[in-house]
């Protein structure tokens, strides 16, 4: 399995506060990776600094083989990543095809083509229904939806997923996770931040947990979820 | 209907005007310059969502640019636009260089440095600009035979001039620019996570708004033939500039163009019937319009089709 992603010893600092000390992962084409952790692990900050959100410290991003830990998000997004935001972010003012042209249009300057692209999206996330109403209007599940219509209209190699499972209804959260495996299975890497224990197990093949910035255990769903410092550090420091 | 019905129709009114109402040629060339003006600082305030109220910096610039290459340099006045633009868009970029790390507010009070630099440069550098006194376009070189200082001649320019930024607005609304800069001014992380540089689509979109404002700049300078600092270098042309596109409607094609409308017409309109309440009268429209219509008219009605057609489409 060809590796997309590689980080090593990624350290991100916010003044003398460590939010990610020394973490480092890989994940290959195919592969989901579960990122876990209490409250305040650093799961966003070193998510963050994989896609270029938070400023590196120490450490390398390598997207297939080149290293971009110096790029700006969008440089990041142009070499083959993809991401949707734990708070969603659609463009407000526009409709929601609108909303998912806009990362379309990295691939082409041609509208038409443009167009096809994000309604391949939106129809592949089940929006299209919606595609001309505002983005503003959409309840959360499909918000949800959209942020995902647009990081896949990017085209990308690999897919940072935070928290779209949150919030969401039973069925809504069934849909989603199915839609994720079907993902996986069309061989896109994927790297999931998620508080909801049971998803991650039912999705990932790989699991680290942090807490505290540092990651301290890391293995299948069912080795971490056996082992006695992840059970302390979620039972012992956790407030949810 | 194609996407150029509207500035065609605009172009077939804008020829006849001055068959009809020959009387109000002055009129209506500060009506075009208002429309073009607001419309290219809507191409940054609007599409792009960065607010200026220093445009009137770009004005100027257009402007005492083909009134010193007639005086000082005896350059053909097609030249001097041309510089003009240029002189316009590295302004805008060595500006937005500097100060598009700030967001917000911060961008837009720092606009207003610049109109007020070049409204100091202008004043105290008497070698080049005349000084505070000002200077006088006496005499342009006549393109293809046209006496530039005579009325019609100015007002077709003008017209001319109009129909280039709307015709440039329309050709990047529906396409990639467009929805880049739209997706700036929504938000820009999100943007970030689209592949857009935020950044250059603003630097981008103050170097057009810039260059387009300066060469609306150069016709109203022959239009005046007389340039004064403290006139033309005005805070107030800013901050009309930047309400006329605001009232209109931002981001729209033909908001600010309403809005120059609106504003010119009324404030002659009032000037004339009101006389000293005039101003009163022009300070309630535009609370009343930002009250009601916070996205301004055209704004406002684009919004509402968009609700209208979709609300429709999932009852059929």
């Amino acid at each position: 399995m060809p590796e997309v992603l590689e980080a090593e010893g990624i350290v991100v600092r916010f003044g003398g506060l460590v939010a990610v000390n020394n973490v480092s992962l890989r994940v290959q084409s195919g592969q989901i990776l579960g990122l876990i952790g209490p409250n305040g692990a650093g799961k966003t900050t070193l998510f963050n600094a994989l896609t270029g959100y938070a400023p590196l410290h120490k450490g390398r991003v390598s997207l297939l083989r080149r290293d971009v830990s110096r790029l700006a998000p969008y440089a990041r997004i142009r070499r083959g990543m993809g991401r949707t935001f734990q708070i969603e972010r659609p463009f407000e003012e526009l409709t929601v095809l609108e909303n998912v042209l806009v990362p379309a249009f990295l691939n082409t300057s041609n509208r038409r083509e443009a167009e096809a692209l994000a309604w391949q999206s939106l129809e592949k996330v089940g929006l299209a229904d919606r595609a001309r109403q505002p983005s503003a209007d959409l309840n959360l599940a499909r918000r949800r939806r959209l942020e995902l219509a647009k990081a896949l209209a990017v085209k990308p190699q690999i897919l940072f997923l935070d928290e779209v499972m949150a919030g969401l209804n039973p069925p809504a959260l069934k849909e989603m996770v199915t839609f994720v495996r079907g993902l996986s299975s069309e061989g896109l890497a994927i790297v999931m931040v998620e508080h909801i224990m049971r998803v991650i197990i039912e999705l990932a093949e790989h699991v680290i947990v942090l807490a505290f910035g540092e990651k301290i255990a890391e293995g299948s769903p069912e080795e971490v979820t056996s082992d006695p410092t992840v059970i302390e550090a979620y039972l012992g420091g956790s407030d949810d | 209907m194609s996407k150029f019905t509207g500035l065609a129709i605009f172009l077939a009114v804008g020829i006849l005007f001055p068959l009809l109402l020959p009387g109000y040629l002055s009129l209506a060339i500060t009506l075009l310059l208002f429309a073009s003006w607001a419309s290219a600082w809507d191409v940054l305030g609007g599409w792009a969502g960065q607010s200026s109220l220093g445009h009137a910096a770009f004005v100027g610039l257009g402007a005492y640019t083909i009134a010193l290459s007639a005086t000082r340099f005896d350059l053909a006045p097609w030249w001097a636009v041309l510089i003009g633009m240029g002189l316009a868009a590295a302004l805008a970029w060595a500006w937005g260089s500097l100060t598009f790390g700030l967001r917000g507010p911060y961008f837009t009070l720092s606009t207003i440095a610049v109109a007020e630099i070049l409204r100091l440069i202008a004043i105290n550098e008497r070698w080049l600009t005349g000084g505070a006194q000002g200077i006088f376009i006496f005499s342009l070189r006549e393109p293809f035979g046209l006496d530039l200082f005579d009325r019609q001649t100015q007002y077709y320019l003008a017209l001319a001039y109009t129909v280039i930024v709307i015709r440039i607005i329309i050709g990047f609304a529906k396409g990639k620019f467009g929805y880049q800069m739209r997706a700036v001014r929504e938000d820009e992380a999100s943007a970030q996570a689209a592949g857009i540089n935020p950044t250059r689509v603003k630097l981008q979109a103050f170097m057009i708004s810039g260059a387009l404002t300066a060469l609306g700049g150069a016709i109203y300078g022959v239009f005046l033939s007389f340039l004064e600092p403290h006139d033309i270098f005005f805070l107030p042309l800013s901050v009309q500039i930047a309400l006329t596109a605001i009232i209109g409607g931002r981001g729209t094609i033909w908001g600010p163009t309403i809005g120059a409308v609106l504003l010119v017409f009324s404030a002659e309109l009032f000037r004339n019937i009101f006389a000293q309440a005039n101003l009163l009268i022009y300070g309630v429209l535009i609370l009343v319009v930002i009250l009601f219509m916070p996205r301004g008219l055209m704004g406002q009605l684009e919004h509402r089709i968009i609700r209208r057609r979709y609300a429709r489409s999932t009852r059929s």
